[in-house]
């Protein structure tokens, strides 16, 4: 058996649909989100400047609503199931927030094993980003040898520093700067679930 | 050996420059058919399928998500430092208990390609001597002797069936791995490779006479 810890970005690794973008559709602001969300995909932008505009689209939305929503966002199921099985050495480390994700981090096993950007919530309304995840700093923090499973720009931190760093690209495509920085890429779930159950 | 317990490495990292073309070799089209793709058509009931890409390895991948999804791609950016057993190296990460290599601007007579699938055993193939630059293999007894034979009629295609525990690491060429294991079993496909000019108009006319010489 092998040390790794297994480190996955949440948005459109774990989920089947962009999360963000999802929520946006609600309040009728997609094409908003959808812009600023591909800058970001595309390095355009630094993450946390972009993820800070897209909260602030979303501000409106109550924060028990989206957590709702983000709950039933589809997933691909057989990432999920690997995620669910292998709790103890999985983690998710996503630039959401806490109080939008916590309801899914819940369904998958993951409340108590997510690295993520953190809100204040006044009135069920998102008050205040206290912090931002950075994703290259979390993942030097571990000690036990990582492999990392993401898709976006700012994954490329956490690849470069993985000791495995996967690219998965089956619901959007990986991240020019992400392809860069990467062993191996999958375009199929059951592929790369298939990969990291040898890893395990 | 079946496809259940054989994972399949495809070698594509390379610049194929000595071709002119501008383009790593899978991407060639011949007849209207890119390399890569033709390898995999007689690849459909394999389903550990690793492509190693490196120079336009966003091009190779989005040609080929386009026939199948289910491939795992693994990186090789050192492609101009290192040579074709470094990306071998680097797809062997879990593989199954059999390994099949191919290289990635080989093509090969379809029945033949089955021949060698349907083989039961360990073999490095060989075929007669076509290419403009061919690595030489001599062929005693059904069996590989050595490679890089001045005077030898047959070339070692890149192709290769073995089994994961005989499979060591390199950084160079292919055959530089295989030499501790000569003498290995052998046998005779019809093949060709594409380092040239010629080799490609030659294989174009090969393939338009149904892939025999």
């Amino acid at each position: 058996m092998s040390n790794y810890i297994f480190l996955f970005d949440l948005d459109s690794t774990i989920t089947r649909k962009e999360i963000l973008p999802t929520i946006s559709e609600r309040i009728g602001k997609q094409q908003e989100m959808r812009d600023l969300t591909e800058a970001t995909m595309r390095g355009e932008m630094p993450f946390k400047t972009s993820f800070l505009n897209r909260v602030r689209i979303l501000e409106s939305v109550a924060v028990s609503e989206v957590s709702d929503i983000v709950k039933d966002i589809p997933l691909n199921e057989h990432i999920a199931k690997f995620i669910l099985e292998n709790r103890d050495r999985c983690y998710v480390v996503t630039g959401n927030l806490d109080v939008w994700i916590c309801k899914l981090m819940e369904k998958i096993g993951m409340l108590d094993h997510v690295y993520c950007s953190k809100a204040q919530v006044f009135e069920d309304k998102i008050g205040n980003v206290i912090s931002v995840a950075d994703k290259e700093l979390i993942v030097k923090q571990f000690v036990q040898p990582i492999v990392s499973i993401g898709d976006g720009d700012n994954d490329s931190g956490m690849a470069k520093y993985a000791d495995i760093a996967i690219g998965f690209g089956g619901v959007r495509d990986i991240a020019p700067s992400l392809l860069r920085n990467i062993d191996f890429a999958f375009y199929d779930d059951k592929k790369c679930a298939d990969f990291l159950n040898t890893l395990l | 050996m079946n496809s259940s317990n054989t994972s399949v490495i495809i070698c594509c990292a390379g610049m194929g420059t000595r071709l002119g073309i501008g383009s790593t070799k899978a991407l060639v089209h011949l007849c209207g058919t890119p390399l890569i793709i033709r390898l995999l058509e007689n690849l459909k009931d394999y389903d550990d399928i690793r492509i190693v890409v490196g120079y336009q390895a966003d091009k190779v991948i989005k040609l080929v998500n386009e026939y199948r999804k289910d491939i795992m791609y693994v990186f090789n950016y050192d492609y101009e430092s290192t040579g074709p057993a470094a990306s071998m190296s680097k797809a062997l990460v879990s593989v199954r208990e059999n390994v099949i290599v191919l290289d990635g601007d080989l093509v090969v007579n379809p029945l033949d390609f089955r021949t060698f699938l349907n083989y039961q055993g360990e073999c490095i193939p060989y075929s007669l001597k076509t290419s403009d630059e061919p690595i030489t293999v001599r062929v005693e007894e059904e069996k590989v002797i050595n490679f890089l034979d001045k005077d030898s009629e047959y070339e070692w295609p890149g192709m290769l069936k073995i089994k994961r525990e005989n499979l060591s690491r390199g950084q160079g060429y292919i055959y530089e791995v295989l030499n501790p294991l000569l003498p290995f079993p052998t046998i005779c496909l019809r093949t060709r490779s594409i380092d040239t000019q010629d080799d490609y108009d030659r294989t174009m006319k090969w393939i338009m006479n149904d892939f025999i010489d």
